[in-house]
């Protein structure tokens, strides 16, 4: 009886200690309360005969590291829409793309959107380094930002302005990119459960 | 073959049914009072035959009381081990009426729709 009680406790705790190594991302504080949650699901659910009761507990809950996917899901997802962080919104919209197209859509204009307030960003600030390099090129079929500079027919037309501009690009596009995400993480359909 | 795929779709679409409706399942199985998981996920198989996933159940929990719909407590039991309670907040009641609401309308109006399709099978 004491050798199946001890392997029902390992089994329990095998699974608990994978279900802490699978949350990881989630804060210490809400992966606590998560695994004593479950470990007290998983006691009360132990029927009369516990030795081969564990099993189908366990089962039931699905594999830790599904479980713990589909925690990280919510809390991220719930995290973000509420939040400005492009970090936190970036990295929702990551774990969202593992779960669909829908997903994959979502983090690819996160992707776009941030990568060109990214762009905007660094330009603005080469742009008093290298003057003569980065600019708004037009001239021969071109109209471009950034080091287009020194082709035949092509010139620059921002001049002094092409820091303020591209400053207002790039918050516009932080801006408008964090708003978007925002709104698609508050209007998405429940993860799949 | 074709019966077994229409057999198939069948199943996925009753699945994605429960699916959509755990969360109001959840908040209404709550209106009456505190209950922690087990007894929530109990309640849903007993009065509603929606038996569903374990490990579904308790995301969800935590994602209703980050929205603030829910709110826990650990609390001691007379024997045993503490048990995480929850309990209806005040938009969580809310959210719950406005769901059985437009439930409420809609199987009604699908009810309509279907009584035929159920009487010719009837017949």
């Amino acid at each position: 009886m004491t050798n199946l009680t001890q392997t029902r406790n390992d089994e329990i705790e095998s699974y608990l200690a994978g279900l802490d190594g699978a949350l990881r991302g989630v804060r210490r504080e809400e992966r606590d309360e998560i695994l004593r949650e479950i470990r007290t699901h998983i006691l009360d659910s132990l029927p009369d005969n516990p030795q081969t009761g564990v099993d189908a507990v366990l089962r039931r809950l699905g594999a830790p590291e599904r479980l713990a996917e589909q925690y990280q899901t919510e809390f991220l997802l719930t995290q973000a829409s509420h939040s400005f962080s492009p970090w936190l919104l970036l990295s929702s919209a990551w774990r969202w793309a593992h779960t669909g197209l829908r997903g994959f859509a979502v983090f690819m204009v996160a992707m776009v959107g941030y990568v060109t307030a990214a762009g905007f960003l660094i330009s603005a600030l080469l742009k008093p380094f290298m003057p003569n390099e980065v600019g708004l090129w037009v001239g021969r079929g071109t109209f471009g930002f950034g080091d287009l500079g020194h082709r035949a027919g092509v010139h620059e037309v921002l001049g002094s302005w092409y820091i303020p501009v591209t400053m207002f690009l790039a918050f516009g596009a932080a801006v408008g990119t964090t708003h978007a995400l925002r709104w698609l993480i508050r209007t998405r359909k429940r993860p799949a459960q | 073959m074709a019966a077994n795929g229409n057999g198939e779709r069948g199943q996925h679409w009753e699945a994605q049914l429960r699916k959509g409706c755990l969360e109001m399942a959840i908040l209404s199985s709550l209106w009456m009072g505190r209950l922690y998981g087990l007894e929530i996920l109990r309640c849903l198989a007993d009065k509603s035959n929606l038996e569903v996933a374990e490990g579904t159940v308790y995301p969800i929990l935590a994602r209703l009381r980050a929205e603030g719909l829910l709110q826990a407590e650990w609390v001691e039991a007379e024997a045993g081990h503490p048990r995480k309670y929850y309990w209806l907040t005040g938009p969580g009641r809310r959210r719950a009426q406005e769901m059985a609401e437009a439930w409420s309308n809609f199987s009604a109006s699908l009810t309509i729709l279907v009584e035929p399709v159920l009487k010719g099978n009837k017949s």
